[in-house]
């Protein structure tokens, strides 16, 4: 610092340039110092302020010119206006240039100026403290220096050196403190308190060991995977399984598929008389005349409650007459029948003569539809639908009411109209969930037999029939869909199974009646017909309103095989 | 897709990580208690064959089904450096009778396992769900009456986040926070990782059960 010191009266030397340099060296400082006599040489402040001032001088009458301008409202040379701006900022530099030089030690000076600053920048600069400022200070200085202020001040000067030291003395000592105390409790580290207890090796490699059970056991199953004999069902079920897997459905899904197809298989008595011998197997444990399974064995097939089934995919049921064309069983024979199927669990000798039939049919039906499709063949199908439900009356045994009102009928065929399109199968599928189980059973095996027949050659089928007690189900087709409505719609005209061990006789012998028709055969419908109103007045209507649908189907102009067939099997 | 993190606690610190979760959570817990049956399917449904799960919730008054398949895990390098696992999972709500339904197609009872617990619902930037569980197996068919222990003194956690493929990346995040949260008292890690517990989950435990005696949650 240049600074000297020494006091001086201020005064000679204070002539700071306006808004240029500040003096360190305040006014009201009582201890003033003194600029070095060189530097005021070299600062040359007189110069500097002449020039500060005429600098001043010309700006100001530049401004008077752009007023003189503004009145006069005419537009300034700009020309001459930017040659005078430029000769005073040229001006400012050479004189902030020269303050540079010298009082870059002491002196600030400011650098943008701008409108916005201009006002507060000689506050700024000043190095004076403000009020509060100073008046802290002022009362700092007091605390400190009490006592001794009236001391010379070399005294002063000591004496705060004195208190300094002990300042320090006793730092020092409070570190010590605390790193001895950091050493003793063992916080010399800068990790922390290592107080943890370790594991032992031998914990450690037991709860590993645990740990690599449990979460095998979880995402991947080790451990809990039973040997196949330990795999039967428990006597007793807890309360969320009992409803779905129904006790004795030895069927389980441990490889064997056809548990479903093997529930609530009566529907599938299809007759005996259509029964050609072929060799056909039969999946396990299907029961006809079997006591209805729990309600929720129905269930097997609940998914389709929820599916909007593809409406009426049943124009290519292979039931649609040909059912009726191939029962023209008497009721005797199915009187035979149905105790046979009483009788025995297996049942699956009626599963696939019907499942010839409704081959047949649906070799016949399946290229003039599309699942989805709903056309004239739809229609006259749904009646066929009726002709299947009615012959299915006849092959359960005996243990559904057959309480073939009108209503019922009516009531069938008024929803069959109506909801043609896609409600007919939602409908059906809501009539209860027994018949579910019918869905199972036809898309199960009925689907692949079918299907696989269908895809035979016509006229082999019969003889190659095989259905197969494995296949599950691999889609859902529009012909297993309507298969599966027929049943319901059976079921739901001629009650559940299993509950019902009552047998309309009356309606027994029309249906066998009506089934002995043959749609082939006209006139012998007509026929029947008359001798069914003459027999059984109350289903009058019924028979009346089920021979439209007899009528128009289009299955026996097709069918030309079945006649013939069918004459064998009834012989 | 949802993000997964499994770990293991010993049972005695179970409590403590209920105090912490419930702390984090805000709402109170869920009583867990699912029979899992996990099935296989078939070889007629494919060369490959395909694993279902089936989660039967015993929670509740009346049982409800659900579907579960667990897909593939997103690999790849960036997979390799988060600590979460995010995979492909399809659930849906089945009614009573998918068990019959899957057996009809085909699939076969692989193992069955019950879980019973806890879970937590947090809401922290995406929506987790932290299961306590210990996993039971059924020396019977079914026997979830009969279940048995698999791991008497240790239990599973799991931390779970539905995700969608744009954000998963905050939703791993998210997880990730919150397993630094719970770091005191276990580690998590990809599912099939192994973890160890934590030396500090005993010092963990104790100072959250000792904050929270006298707590009435």
């Amino acid at each position: 610092m240049e600074m000297g010191g020494g006091a001086a009266p201020p005064q000679g030397q204070q002539q700071p340039p306006p808004g240029a340099a500040a003096e360190a060296a305040a006014a009201p400082r009582p201890a003033a110092e003194r600029l070095n006599a060189a530097v005021v040489q070299q600062l040359n402040l007189e110069s500097v302020k002449t020039r500060a001032l005429g600098l001043d001088k010309a700006i100001s009458r530049i401004l008077g010119d752009f007023d003189a301008y503004a009145r006069a409202n005419s537009s300034p040379k700009w020309q001459d206006v930017i040659g005078q701006f430029s000769m005073v900022s040229m001006e400012l530099f050479n004189i902030v240039e020269d303050i540079k030089k010298v009082s870059k030690a002491f002196a600030v000076y400011p650098r943008n100026v701008s409108a916005e600053n201009a006002a507060i920048l000689p506050v700024m600069l000043s190095s004076k403290l403000l009020p509060e400022m100073e008046a802290e200070d002022n009362t700092k200085r007091e605390q400190l220096l009490y006592g001794i202020t009236n001391l010379p001040i070399h005294t002063q000067i000591e004496k705060l050196k004195a208190r300094i030291d002990m300042i320090g003395s006793a730092c020092e000592a409070a570190e010590k403190v605390i790193a001895d105390c950091r050493k003793a409790y063992g916080l010399a580290s800068r990790q922390g308190p290592s107080l943890v207890p370790t594991l032992d090796k031998v914990q450690a490699a037991k709860i590993q060991e645990q740990e690599n059970l449990l979460r095998a056991a979880v995402n991947f199953g080790e451990g809990l995977r039973m040997p196949g004999d330990q795999r039967q069902l428990p006597s007793s079920l807890p309360s969320h399984l009992v409803d779905v897997l129904s006790f004795g459905d030895n069927t389980q899904n441990f490889g064997d598929n056809s548990g479903v197809y093997s529930k609530n298989t009566p529907a599938f008595t299809s007759n005996a008389v259509n029964n050609q011998g072929t060799p056909i197997q039969a999946p396990g444990a299907q029961q006809i005349g079997r006591s209805a399974p729990s309600p929720s064995g129905v269930s097997g097939t609940g998914n389709f409650d929820n599916a909007s089934t593809p409406p009426m995919p049943y124009a290519n049921s292979p039931r649609s007459s040909t059912n009726m064309m191939n029962t023209p069983s008497p009721q005797q024979q199915l009187q035979q029948q149905l105790q046979q199927q009483q009788q025995q669990r297996q049942k699956m000798m009626q599963v696939p003569s019907q499942h010839q039939q409704q081959l047949h049919s649906q070799q016949q039906l399946r290229p003039s539809s599309t699942p989805g499709v709903l056309g004239q063949s739809t229609m006259s199908q749904l009646h066929d639908l009726q002709g299947q439900a009615q012959q299915k009356l006849q092959q359960l045994p005996g243990q559904h009411q057959m309480q073939y009102s009108q209503s019922l009928s009516q009531h069938f065929q008024n929803r069959q109209m109506q909801s043609m399109q896609q409600n007919m199968a939602q409908n059906q599928l809501n009539q209860g969930s027994q018949l579910r189980s019918h869905l199972s059973q036809f898309t199960g095996a009925g689907n692949n037999a079918l299907l696989n027949a269908a895809q035979a050659s016509p006229n082999s089928q019969m003889s190659s029939f095989t259905f197969k007690k494995s296949k599950p189900l691999t889609s859902l087709r529009a012909m297993d869909i309507l298969m599966y409505i027929a049943d319901k719609v059976m079921q739901n005209l001629f009650g559940l199974n299993g509950g019902h061990p009552q047998r309309n006789h009356a309606s027994q012998m029309l249906n066998d009646q009506m089934f002995g028709m043959g749609a082939s055969n006209p006139s012998s419908m007509v026929g029947m017909q008359q001798q069914q109103q003459s027999v059984f007045g109350n289903m009058q209507t019924n028979v009346q309103n089920l021979q439209p649908g007899m009528v128009t189907l289009p299955n026996p102009t097709q069918n030309p095989n079945f006649p013939q067939q069918r004459q064998q099997n009834q012989q | 897709m949802e993000c997964v993190v499994q770990g293991i606690i010993e049972t005695q610190h179970v409590e403590a990580l209920e105090t912490l979760l419930q702390g984090l959570c805000g709402a109170p817990k869920e009583r867990v208690r699912v029979h899992e049956l996990c099935l296989k399917s078939g070889p007629n449904l494919g060369v490959v064959p395909s694993e279902v799960r089936l989660l039967c919730d015993l929670a509740l008054p009346t049982p409800t089904w659900t579907v579960r398949h667990v897909g593939g895990a997103v690999r790849g390098a960036a997979a390799e450096q988060i600590c979460v696992q995010v995979r492909q999972v399809t659930e849906s709500k089945a009614s009573n009778n998918v068990l019959r339904f899957f057996y009809a197609l085909g699939y076969k009872l692989d193992h069955e396992l019950l879980k019973v617990g806890f879970a937590f619902r947090l809401q922290r930037g995406a929506q987790i769900t932290v299961t306590v569980t210990s996993a039971y197996k059924m020396p019977k068919l079914h026997s979830t009456d009969e279940a048995v222990l698999i791991t008497p003194s240790i239990q599973l956690v799991e931390i779970t986040a539905p995700a969608a493929a744009d954000n998963y990346n905050e939703v791993v995040s998210a997880v990730t926070s919150l397993c630094e949260h719970l770091a005191p008292l276990l580690h998590l890690s990809k599912p099939g990782v192994s973890t160890g517990i934590v030396p500090t989950a005993a010092a963990a435990a104790a100072s959250l059960m000792l904050n929270s005696g006298g707590k009435t949650l």
